[in-house]
């Protein structure tokens, strides 16, 4: 291919050369997008909490829906939401890959409402799809009144604490599940827990 | 050879997956579904064209003792510009590629094409030549795609075919294997040799 001979200064002042250049570019271009990046991250995690109780926004009516609709709280420094008629719980965990996170809504009886769920890199049709309706579904009409939701395979629908886990994407699934029982941890106190049943079940304990 | 010829031949007799044997990896990874295939298909293609006229720009002033090192800048300086890019300005695509976009780096494709084709040629064929690669990846990864995701999860792109056709009913059940990438493997397999059973003079003595 190359019949020329290259010197080893032209080559160490090619390749120093080469790599100023593409970081110049890099370094223009990820310090002029940034603000555009940032303001869609803001308002995709405004899109995703208004989901959860079955508010559909688009990226740009989502700030306003947002301002109606959820009221920011905390509890002992750990941010919350609250909705007309309930309570929505973050949730931070980490997947197979790399982290992954999502939000419950609970309703004033302590059921489930909605929830939805998003990771930065599980692989796609299998640990990924916990970011799907499918799976986001699964959830609804579940509760974490005495302890937190986990993921199992074969999942009893009656059983109000387990949910069906994603076939192929097991350690996904234990990601979840380690997730709901760090949240359960955290926020135990402001998911209400109403259910009769439970409540006459604790008091004979 | 003539430049219809790169964009053509790429298709069947030199085609990267079949006959090349380039860009398995990745191929095997995101065809579970036919969304993510095509997805990918479309940035290789872009990325191959791309770094294809740069390095053949370049071509004469690149010394070969670093040639790799400085394929391997060009294309990832063009990876993470077409993520940002893409982050910026068109976040649900963005989120969709997700992993893909680092597995653009690693695609043997990318690499191969450089070192083969533009290493050694001028830009317009260059680009052509990406072009054509570009889009044989993309057949396979389609079609792959298409069948693991009808006989893996009874969908196309989302949408529940199998289901609609009634055929749970009469006992019809998806195969878990179509999702797990050996099957992705064992049907470039078949694709490969229904391939060779038709252009015979690609078969070796």
């Amino acid at each position: 291919m190359a019949k020329k001979n290259f010197s080893n200064s032209y080559i160490f002042i090619y390749s120093a050369a080469l790599v100023v250049v593409a970081a110049l570019i890099l370094t223009v271009v990820s310090v002029s997008l940034k603000p555009a990046q940032e303001k869609n991250q803001r308002a995709e995690t405004k899109q995703m909490i208004l989901k959860t109780i079955g508010v559909e926004s688009t990226r740009d009516n989502a700030d306003q829906l947002y301002a109606q609709n959820i009221q920011e709280a905390d509890l002992k420094g750990e941010p919350y939401f609250t909705f007309k008629g309930g309570v929505i719980i973050p949730l931070r965990g980490t997947g197979l890959w790399g982290p992954i996170w999502g939000y419950l809504a609970f309703d004033d009886g302590g059921t489930v409402v909605g929830s939805i769920f998003d990771h930065k890199g599980e692989t796609p049709g299998l640990g990924g799809e916990i970011a799907t309706d499918k799976f986001a579904q699964r959830f609804v009409g579940k509760k974490m009144c005495k302890e937190p939701i986990h993921l199992k395979k074969n999942a009893d629908k009656d059983n109000p604490y387990e949910v069906d886990a994603i076939s192929g994407g097991t350690m996904t699934s234990n990601g979840v599940t380690a997730m709901l029982a760090a949240a359960y941890e955290k926020y135990s106190d402001v998911i209400p827990c109403h259910d009769p049943a439970l409540m006459m079940e604790d008091k004979k304990q | 050879m003539k430049n219809t010829d790169l964009i053509k031949l790429p298709f069947s007799k030199n085609n990267p997956i079949l006959v090349q044997v380039l860009g398995v990896c990745s191929c095997l990874a995101v065809t579970a579904q036919l969304k993510p295939a095509v997805v990918m298909a479309i940035s290789v293609t872009v990325v191959v064209a791309l770094a294809n006229v740069i390095v053949s720009l370049l071509r004469n002033t690149i010394p070969p003792r670093i040639r790799i090192i400085v394929q391997l800048v060009v294309v990832s300086t063009l990876v993470v510009l077409v993520d940002q890019v893409l982050k910026a300005y068109m976040y649900d695509v963005s989120k969709q590629l997700s992993v893909f976009v680092g597995l653009i780096i690693t695609n043997c494709i990318v690499m191969g094409r450089l070192e083969a084709f533009a290493m050694v040629q001028k830009p317009w064929p260059s680009l052509l030549d990406g072009i054509g690669n570009g889009l044989g990846y993309s057949v396979i990864l389609i079609a792959l795609g298409f069948l693991r995701e009808l006989f893996g999860s009874g969908t196309l792109w989302g949408y529940p075919v199998m289901e609609k056709l009634g055929l749970y009913g009469i006992g019809y059940e998806n195969n878990g294997l179509m999702i797990m990438p050996p099957m992705a493997l064992i049907l470039v397999g078949l694709i490969i040799w229904a391939h060779r059973s038709k252009n015979k003079d690609l078969i070796e003595q």
